[in-house]
């Protein structure tokens, strides 16, 4: 008897435990309930994996859109478009020579949405490249790799780095002719510590350019070899380095106090607006010393809470919004322009001009004097000299405001104009009237790489960089020069490579005045 | 919106966020909407559109001394031909249980696989397999003959030739 | 902070649009639109990509996506010109596909890009009225004849009536052996298919059987000469009649003198073997008019060498529209493709494994192909503007003077330092026989036999020095101060002087070449100095002093 009683509130039991599932599956998830407190959303935010690399209030400040334009959430977005459509387009993609380039005909002309997939994927690597180099320069002028962010900068760079890697080794995987020749060229950059090595005649025992050229190509030709190492570089060990260093990125950023704001960022912003949920405009009834969930009263007790916002939803909105923004230019670009895709590989035939992905136009540039300076001196030097720029220079004043520190705005202002005619102007002469080789046929190797309009321009801006520290009586002046001047010969340079340089390396006002077959 | 002189509440209370907020809401959404929609889209990718197979027809030439009841198998093809007074047939030797190859055997067909056993007209004798082996069309195109192994006919056509 | 919700706002909508805009684009590309309006028997046409693969070729042609009719699994199509079938052609289009024969990119869906007319592909659909050029991919042909001995065979195919049993190229084969009964075979591709060697003697064996009849009205036994006429027809019966026509235009303007094509010719110009794939992307258009297409390009090309290819040596090609048409046909047929074994034709490999010759060996096909190019198609010379002539080598004063074994060690030994190449010794050359074939068809077509020469080869004993003076005012206008030729032949030349008797050299200079510059010296002449035989001695023995000198 008792027994069957049991066994029907058993049964019954299990049953309003069935209905209650999906609520307790959802109940389970998120612990905390509905966001709608200050409590649950920071319990949202730390309670969650994905969003806890946030912290759960973000400063008004670092909400402005003009303290970072966005710039850094605007490369993760691309990152993770370009991830997304990098792992649909390996369902089709072949790493084979000339098979490779067949199947992406297939991408482009059979699969279901494949070309615009593809497409999408070009875009967004560009925009990933752009958004990048305008993030350190963000960086850069705000000052905000200062103390105790300097770390994080280094990070960045390595970041830099792969992406740029990621890009070129992307650039093989059609094994069209522009892949090939690209990639060739590359492979020579690679060898070009040879030039000095040669030029030392010590090559017979120590070839550093042979030995990352042989781990680049795994051959010495571009061939089945090479792609197959491209292809793991390009969807495996880049994109994992990649994720890894901008999970360490992001968590420095939370470590390191949030983004930079300048001391007297509470002053200059106005008072907290009425569109704000009620929370900023009243003294708090309680604060927050670690997070929201610890209860007490504190001194702070009565003053709003440090002017800031609960990340859930406001910085969710930002970044969602930001993610959606780099959706729709890649989605834009993509409508209407189709990533390229020439002629199947031909060793025989080279391109003439072969080039580059526009972004190392102005490297390819610097190559055409020098394969070792322009490839790799230069680079090695300009990547140095940006790491150990919060080392150096460790003023305080300007922290966080856009071109903060000494000289401000027209310090970079009249920087930007003399890199800008340094540039062209060294340019303009090697162009004109060539350069050492033109001038003393015999003049011996060395001579010709280490001095080339790429090293001369480094020189001056190196030069004017240390004038401006005497000036200023300031290494940050003299950080803004440099930085600069680099920046306006990196814009140059690639303008000049990518515009007006045509077959043969020749410098031409547009591809209109070409020679013809 | 509200003012110092309203009493101060708990940051514990919820608050009546959403109700108010339409923009957010519709921003909310309209990304939500997109994302789905973009979702869809790219889950159309996998499934390819066309299928790079070969012609399913073929065109194959008995050899004179094929002896009624014996198999002629064209080679690549999952095809057996067969000749007798009546006409000629082909019969897939695709296994209709999980698609081995079947072996053709003086008593009819059978799998390697999972032990099917199947009559020389195909119908199953013995084992697993659901249906019995499909006939396939046979038409003539000279001397020779043409297969279509994407065509099924029913079992027992024999074509003249 | 309501920024942030507008930005998500805005750029969620737009991304919504934007994806409309792609499925749009992508519901509405043109293998779709034209599947959606059209019909077969059973109704409305499933709309699906359709592709031809072949896995031994290597292909998938996707043609058949908007060309639906020509799709092999397809019947009952309805529709326009696009839906037409594709003509019962040798090769059965489910295996082989489109491009192999058509070129163009059989991987694209859409018309520019299928067609080839785009950059970057370089490899565009051949033209559809030279769409036999295609064969040339896997074909080749052998001992095709040039195109006097082509209108010879192909007279001799008609007179004697073989089309009245035999069909060819859709043309005869009405009448019936004994009034019913199976016609002749069809003789279209018989250079291909083969066809019996002893089929004259069967023919008589029949013939001497039927009392009546076809085989008695339509058969005569026939000569020797016209056997082999019929048999070079055949040889051009390659189931391409017009490609057949193209290419024995191209045999008879001397095109192999200086190109070479699959590792037979001269070497002047560049080789032909695969010029029909030239990459219209590599070519400037500036100069041509009309469509900016391959074939286009070779018929200006043709017409005006050196307008489109700068520092061109090659004289403009002087025919008809039409034959320009042909050879710009053959040119496109010179095409290459790398076969699975399987797939390569019988001719090619012998052309290429066992070096059979596409063109026939007899004299006149082998002059008209080499050395009609140069010397005219009659052996009347030629001078491109600017540069030497080339020796009218059917002069009969110079056949007079010139031994059989003077033009054969000519054509072997070529003329170092000129353009003459030593057909017999170098790579890619003449063989034996063919060289001796040309050197009859020569002198039968200059029509004069060699003047026998009582003289030893060296006979003269002349004063050079005196020689110098009056080469130097006489002769040194045309031939050059030193003998190294302007407007005249160079005389300075070691190979020539080699192979020259000395009555050779005598008797050119006294009695001159009709129909050329030179005059004879004898003869006395407002113009220029006349010279006594005495002082025609001198000059040859001045001539004679650069024997050993390097030059």
């Amino acid at each position: 008897m008792s027994g069957k009683i049991s066994s029907q509130t058993g049964l019954l039991e299990m049953w309003d435990n069935l209905r209650a599932v999906p609520r307790r599956i959802v109940d389970s998830a998120f612990r905390s309930g509905k966001p709608n407190t200050d409590r649950t959303r920071s319990t949202f935010i730390f309670g969650n994996l994905f969003l806890h690399l946030h912290s759960v209030r973000v400063h008004r400040w670092s909400l402005r859109w003009t303290t970072t334009f966005g710039l850094g959430i605007v490369c993760g977005a691309a990152f993770l478009i370009t991830l997304v459509t990098g792992i649909l387009l390996m369902f089709y993609y072949k790493p084979y020579p000339d098979v490779a380039y067949e199947s992406i005909k297939d991408i482009h002309f059979i699969v279901p949405t494949g070309r615009f997939i593809r497409n999408i994927h070009r875009w967004a690597a560009n925009i990933m490249v752009v958004a990048v180099i305008l993030h350190m320069a963000r960086t850069f002028y705000t000052a905000a790799y200062r103390k105790p962010r300097e770390f994080n900068w280094l990070i960045g760079m390595g970041l830099l780095v792969i992406t740029l890697a990621l890009s070129f080794t992307g650039y093989l995987l059609p094994w069209d002719q522009l892949a090939y020749w690209a990639i060739t060229i590359g492979a020579n950059i690679a060898q070009s510590p040879r030039e000095v090595t040669d030029a030392l005649g010590i090559t017979e025992r120590f070839d550093p350019g042979e030995w990352m050229r042989l781990m680049l190509l795994g051959s010495d030709v571009v061939g089945p070899v090479a792609l197959i190492r491209f292809y793991l570089m390009h969807v495996m060990i880049l994109p994992l380095a990649l994720t890894a260093l901008m999970g360490v990125h992001f968590w420095r950023i939370r470590k390191d106090g949030g983004l930079t704001r300048p001391v007297n960022a509470d002053q200059k912003l106005s008072p907290p607006g009425g569109d704000t949920y009620p929370v900023f405009s009243e003294a708090p009834a309680r604060t927050y010393q670690i997070a929201a969930i610890v209860k007490g009263r504190t001194s702070q007790v009565g003053n709003g809470p440090e002017n800031t916002v609960p990340s859930m939803p406001h910085l969710f909105y930002a970044e969602l919004g930001l993610l959606m923004l780099t959706a729709f230019l890649c989605l834009a670009f993509s409508v209407v322009w189709d990533a390229p895709l020439k002629e199947i590989a031909n060793p025989a035939v080279p391109e003439n001009p072969a080039k580059a992905p526009w972004y190392y136009l102005g490297l390819q540039e610097m190559v055409s004097f020098s394969a070792f300076m322009g490839g790799f001196g230069i680079p090695a030097i300009v990547l140095i000299g940006l790491g150990l720029i919060p080392f150096v220079e460790r003023e305080e004043s300007g922290t966080g405001e856009w071109f903060g520190g000494p000289g401000g705005w027209p310090l970079a202002r009249n920087s930007a104009l003399f890199g800008l005619s340094a540039a062209i102007v060294v340019e303009a002469v090697a162009i004109r009237f060539g350069w050492i080789r033109e001038w003393f046929p015999d003049a011996p190797q060395l001579l010709i790489t280490f001095v080339n309009p790429g090293t001369v321009l480094t020189l001056v801006y190196a030069s004017y960089s240390v004038w401006l520290i005497r000036r200023f009586q300031s290494t940050r002046a003299g950080a803004v020069g440099l930085f600069t001047c680099f920046l306006c010969g990196f814009v140059v340079l690639t303008i000049i490579g990518a515009y007006f340089r045509g077959p043969n390396w020749v410098f031409y006002w547009s591809p209109a005045e070409w020679p013809g077959h | 919106m509200t003012t110092v002189s309203k009493p101060a509440r708990s940051r514990l209370d919820p608050e009546p966020i959403p109700r108010r907020d339409m923009l957010g809401l519709a921003a909310l959404w309209a990304a939500g909407s997109a994302l789905v929609l973009a979702v869809l889209g790219m889950a159309r990718l996998p499934k390819a559109a066309v299928v790079s197979s070969p012609s399913k027809r073929f065109t194959v030439m008995l050899p004179d001394s094929l002896q009624p009841g014996q198999a002629f198998l064209p080679s690549g093809r999952s095809v057996a031909v067969f000749r007798d007074q009546e006409g000629t047939w082909a019969v897939s030797t695709i296994c209709t249980h999980l698609g081995c190859i079947v072996r053709s055997t003086p008593a009819g067909f059978e799998c390697p696989c999972h032990g099917s056993s199947f009559a020389p007209d195909g119908t199953v004798v013995r084992g697993p397999a659901p249906r019995a082996l499909s006939w396939l069309k046979v038409s003539a195109a000279g001397e020779k003959l043409v297969i279509d192994e994407g065509t099924v006919v029913p079992p027992g056509t024999k074509v003249q030739v | 902070m309501n920024k942030n919700k507008y930005l998500l706002l805005g750029s969620s909508l737009g991304v919504l649009a934007l994806l409309i805009v792609a499925a749009a684009q992508e519901g509405f590309r043109e293998w779709r639109v034209i599947q959606r309006a059209t019909q077969s028997d059973e109704g409305p046409l499933g709309v699906r990509l359709r592709q031809v693969v072949s896995p031994g070729l290597g292909t998938s042609d996707r043609c058949v996506s908007c060309h639906v009719g020509m799709d092999p699994n397809e019947q009952g199509v309805r529709g326009g010109r696009l839906m037409i079938q594709h003509a019962d052609v040798v090769h059965d289009t489910s295996e082989f596909g489109c491009t192999i024969c058509h070129s163009g990119q059989g991987l694209a869906t859409e018309k520019l890009d299928a067609h080839g007319e785009v950059r970057f592909w370089p490899e565009p659909m051949i033209p559809l009225q030279f769409s036999q050029a295609g064969c040339g991919t896997c074909h080749a042909s052998l001992g095709m004849p040039g195109l006097e001995a082509f209108r010879q065979a192909r007279g001799a195919f008609e007179r004697l009536d073989c089309l009245a049993c035999h069909r060819v190229d859709g043309r005869g084969g009405t009448m019936r052996p004994d009034g019913f009964g199976m016609e002749g075979p069809d003789l279209s591709r018989a250079a291909l298919s083969g066809y019996d060697p002893d089929w004259y003697s069967k023919h008589l064996l029949e013939w001497e059987k039927a009392e009546s009849g076809s085989w008695k009205a339509a058969f005569a036994p026939i000569g020797e000469q016209d056997l082999r006429l019929i048999s070079t027809y055949l040889s051009t019966r390659i189931g391409a009649a017009k490609l057949a026509e193209a290419k024995v235009h191209f045999l008879s303007n001397g095109c192999l003198g200086c190109h070479r094509v699959s590792g037979f010719g001269g070497d002047e110009g560049p080789d032909l073997t695969r010029a029909g794939e030239k990459d219209p992307g590599q070519v400037s258009f500036a100069q041509v008019q009309g469509k900016h297409t391959l074939a286009n390009w070779f018929s200006e090309h043709f017409r005006s060498p050196a307008s489109l290819v700068a520092d061109s040596l090659m004289p403009a090609v002087d025919v008809s529209d039409e034959e320009i048409e042909l050879l710009t046909m053959y040119t496109l047929s010179l095409r290459r493709r790398e076969l699975p074994g399987t797939y390569v034709s019988k001719e090619r490999m012998r052309v290429e494994k066992l070096e059979e010759r596409e063109f026939a060996s007899d004299g006149q096909t082998v002059f008209s192909a080499v050395c009609a190019g140069c010397h005219g198609k009659k052996g009347e010379g030629k001078q491109a503007p600017g540069r030497q002539v080339f020796p009218a080598i059917a002069n009969p004063d110079f056949l007079a003077l010139a031994s059989d074994e003077f033009i054969l060690e000519t054509i072997t030994q070529g003329r170092p330092g000129r353009k003459m190449p030593s057909w017999g010794t170098k790579e890619a050359g003449l063989k034996k026989y063919e060289i001796s074939r040309a050197a009859e068809y020569l002198r039968k077509m200059g029509g004069v036999e060699f003047r026998t020469d009582p003289k030893t080869r060296r006979w003269l004993s002349g004063n050079s020095a005196e020689g110098k003076r009056l080469f130097a005012s006489a002769c040194s206008t045309c031939h050059g101060a030193e003998g190294e030729g302007k407007e005249g032949p160079a005389l300075n030349n070691k190979a020539l002087l080699a192979i020259a008797t000395d009555t050779y050299l005598v008797e050119t200079i006294s009695g001159g070449r009709r129909r050329t510059l030179m005059e004879g010296f004898l003869t006395p002449s407002m113009a220029r100095p006349t010279l006594s035989p005495a002082e025609i001695e001198d000059v040859v023995a001045y001539i004679r002093s650069w024997e050993g000198v390097e030059k």
